[in-house]
Formats: C-alpha cells, structure tokens, sequence
C-alpha cells in the first residue's frame, strides 16, 4: 500500500536503481580514504562551499547530484562521506584502552603505547571516578576536575624546572599522563565502597593504590619526556603528593 | 589505522605538541625564558613601554627561578638535614661564590648546600596541606572546601615569615636580597611544621614535643641564615640592632607555628 509523500524521492546520482545503490555503499565504505585531502582545507568552512574545494574523482560524481533527500543546501557533505563520529572527535576507543591496560601493570612501564597523549582517556576515568564518589554519596564532579588541572599544572612546572635546559615536557602529555594514571584511585573508589569506614584497612588499601599510581606516573613521565633520568626520586615525591590528595578525597 | 584520520587538522583536536605555545616555551630551558617570553610581554600589554625596561625591573625582583630548582638527590636529604638539625651542621653557613661573567654570584644549590633552593619549600608545603587534610578527616571534618581552606591558611603563613623577613631586612637599611631567595628561607618552616603534624597524626601527645622542637630548629635555622645574608648585604655594621632583630625572627617562628600547626577550619580554633 503505497502512501503520497510531499517530499521528493531520494535521487542517487548515477540513476537511482538498486546498482547504483549497492555502488554507493561500495562508496562509502572507502569513504574515508579518498576523502582525506578534501577535508584538509576543510576546517571551518562553511558547509555551502564543499563543492568548490577540488576533492577525488568519486566524491565529484556524489558532487554533482542533487541534494540526498532534500537537505538543507544544494552540494553540502554527503553522509556517505563524513567520517565516522569518534574518528572525527579523535576519540580512538582502542586506544584507550590500549593505554588503560598498559597503566594495569605497575612493575612494567610500556611507554612506547603512551607516546601519543590524548586527553578523552582521562576524561572517561574522571567520569568513572566521579561515578563511583557519587556512589558514595559525594557529589564532587568539579573539586576532581579543578584538582586535576592544577596539579596536572603543578607536576609540569616542577618537571620542566628540575629538568632545566633538556626538559621538553609539554602540558598536554603531563595532563595525558597523570589522567591515566589515575586509573588506580578509580579502582580505589570503587574498592573502597566495600571496605569498613572505620579501622586502619582502609588506609593500607589506600597506600597501596597510592603507591601503584605514583611509580606509573613517574615511570612513564621520565620515559616519555627528557631530563627526568637524574631527578627520578625527586619527580616520583611530587606525583605521590597529587595521587595521595585524591586518595584523601576518596577516604574521608 | 587511526593514523591517517589523525593527520587531519579540520577535525576539532587539541593543538599538536609541536606548536609553539607561549607558556611551553617559558618554562623551557632556563628561566630567563620566563621573564622574557611570559612576563616580558604581558608587561609590554600592561605598560605600555618598552619591554627592556619591564624586563630590567622584573630581573630585579624575580632572579631567575631555574636557579632555585637544580638539585638533585644529595642536595635535598643533605639540605633536610640542615633545616631540621641544624645545630649538628659541621660546616660554615656562608654561600659559595664564583666569578661569572665578571660578576660574583652564588653557586647553584647542586654545588653548595648553603645555597637556597624552591624545590625543598614547595614540596614541603604541599606536604603540609595533604597532611593537615589528614588529620582534618582523623577528626572526621575532611571535605575538599576545607582543603582549600588549609592551603589558603598556609600561603598566609608564608607570606607572612617572608614579609617577617624581608621587614627585618629592610629595617636594617637593606632591601638587596632577591626575593625568591627570601621566599624559600621563608617556605623552609614548612618542613618542621610537617614533622610536628605527623607525629600529631601518629603519636597524640607527641606533638606537644615536636611542635616547640621544630619551632626551636627552625629559629636556629633562620638565625644563621640571616647573620649571613645580613652581612652580605648590610653596610653599617650595628651589632646590637642585628642581635634584637635576630633573635625577634627566632621568637617570630613560635606563634607563626602555632597557628599554621591548628589543623582547622576557622581561623584560631
């Protein structure tokens, strides 16, 4: 039972039939390919004028077609040819966990998987720590954050100073590193909702998440930035002090 | 795989390691790069003037702090020994000098261990605060509005032994020592304060024991401290002036140490 619709039919540019159709999915999923040295002077703009930037023969032909089912303006990006959603947030969940794993080991630092920084793994364990604290009652979504900035700040100055001349540590590794790092508290607040409020427990439990994360952090900021070889123990203080005043939070 | 996605710029990412960024450039190398690059120019924007007078003025005031942060290992067990025992320091308690450039000045901390260092204070400070935000929660009172509380209590009381010293100075008729250096003679109380404050969380009543303890070294500490950095800088030499004012900063530590030791949330309870 066929109903009328107001909106035109879906026009397919090489004629609208099922061949062209399969052609199509044939297209897109090459899409991201041939679609790379389009998309560099894409960055800001505006959607109208895609078609005036020179892009790959097969994107001329999806160009060249009407608007795919009555689109806001004649010629924008197709669907078929926009890259997948986490690829253009730069968000890499493989990635991710890659670097998760890598932290799980305290007695082996794998620096070589943290070499590229990306700041969407710490912000998964902020909200995974923030989570398990609201599990506890405390709702301290900010504090965890403002904390994190500042001493992500704290540690990059006392590296690059002890460092002196050779120190190339950038802000956005620091920040990538000691998000990661972070993972033992978060597997410390979630433990810590089954240990007794009361009684010395909770504070070994504490000390040894405390201690697992600062020989990480140390591990992988001196492996990953020069100048931190001679200052190993001096870098490794600073790191226990932040991860110890999360575990404060975590606590108390 | 996720290499090629990654080299395109239009997707919204956070700027790549390799741009120059004005703050990653200042705390490269040396700290010169900070006068020069951070506070060089935003002195340009505020003044207006040339940046070499900003400049020249700023040098003045804020030596170079890169100087203050090479130690190593030795140096700051070496140094924490000195602070808390300072009467067991065998040696003498002048700086080391050396001819650079045609001018005199000081070796850095790695050299001499007289020579005052920024990494020691702030390492105690930030001590301090995670220690007094633990014996806050022993007391059952922790929350994270408390532990800016102590941090703000704290930057007081060093900006309060700083001043204390920096008016002594200044009464004496000499203002010429640099102002980092005052400041980490001033960040040094906060290591005894630490020891105080862990035997409190460990022991009750030791702390009734270390507290007047570390007050008693850090008083020693500043005293010969300043006897030198007096005499380098003072030109009239008047002997009883020195002694009161000496012993007024040892007498200074005890109730400066008493409020900063009150591990709370109000100002003296």
């Amino acid at each position: 039972m066929t109903k009328e619709f107001a909106v035109p039919p879906v026009v397919f540019p090489s004629g609208g039939n099922p061949g062209a159709a399969s052609g199509n999915i044939q297209q897109r999923r090459v899409a991201t390919a041939p679609f790379q040295p389009s998309t560099s002077s894409l960055s800001f703009i505006p959607f109208d004028i895609g078609p005036a930037v020179g892009s790959s023969s097969s994107s001329a032909g999806i160009y060249g077609g009407g608007p795919i089912g009555g689109g806001p303006a004649p010629g924008n990006v197709n669907f078929e040819d926009e890259e997948p959603l986490l690829d253009e947030l730069g968000i890499h969940p493989d990635q991710i966990w890659k670097k998760t794993k890598s932290v799980l080991n305290p007695f082996r630092v794998n620096p070589a998987v943290h070499k590229d920084s990306d700041l969407s793994g710490p912000i998964l364990l902020y909200m995974a720590l923030c989570l398990f604290q609201l599990l506890a009652g405390k709702i301290q979504f900010g504090v965890i954050l403002g904390w994190i900035v500042v001493s992500s700040i704290f540690l990059y100055v006392v590296f690059n100073m002890l460092a002196g001349r050779n120190g190339n540590l950038d802000l956005h590794t620091c920040t990538s590193v000691v998000g990661y790092c972070m993972l033992p508290v978060v597997i410390l607040a979630a433990v810590s909702l089954f240990v007794p409020q009361v009684g010395a427990v909770r504070f070994a439990v504490a000390a040894v998440f405390v201690l697992w994360a600062t020989r990480v952090c140390t591990g992988l900021m001196v492996s990953l930035a020069d100048g931190g070889d001679e200052h190993r123990g001096l870098i490794s203080y600073a790191a226990l002090l932040i991860y110890t005043l999360f575990s404060l939070l975590v606590i108390f | 795989m996720y290499n090629n996605v990654g080299a395109q710029p239009g997707v919204p990412r956070p700027p790549a390691i390799s741009q120059p960024n004005p703050f990653g450039d200042t705390f490269y190398g040396a700290g010169s790069g900070l006068i020069r690059g951070g506070l060089g120019a935003y002195g340009e924007k505020i003044l207006g003037s040339s940046s070499e007078y900003v400049q020249s003025n700023i040098s003045r005031y804020f030596s170079d702090p890169q100087y203050y942060f090479q130690v190593n290992d030795q140096y700051v067990r070496n140094k924490l020994k000195v602070v808390l025992f300072p009467f067991l320091h065998r040696g003498h308690w002048t700086r080391i000098t050396e001819p650079v450039g045609g001018r005199l000045s000081y070796k850095p901390p790695i050299y001499d261990i007289n020579a005052p260092d920024l990494y020691i204070p702030f390492m105690a400070f930030g001590t301090y605060v995670v220690l007094a935000g633990f014996s806050l929660g022993l007391q059952g009172k922790f929350s994270p509005e408390a532990l800016n509380w102590l941090f703000i209590k704290g930057l007081l009381g060093w900006f309060l032994q700083v001043s204390l010293l920096k008016l002594t100075l200044l009464s004496l008729g000499s203002g010429e020592a640099p102002l980092l250096d005052i400041v980490a003679y001033g960040g040094y109380c906060f290591t005894g304060l630490c020891v105080a404050i862990l035997g409190r969380i460990l022991f009750g009543y030791s702390y009734y024991f270390l507290m007047p303890w570390t007050c008693l070294c850090m008083g020693i500490f500043l005293v010969k401290t300043m006897k030198r950095v007096l005499f380098a800088e003072v030109r009239s030499y008047d002997s009883s002036r020195h002694h009161y004012l000496l012993l007024f900063i040892a007498l200074a530590q005890f109730p400066l140490f008493t409020w900063l030791g009150i591990t709370s949330v109000n100002w003296f309870i």
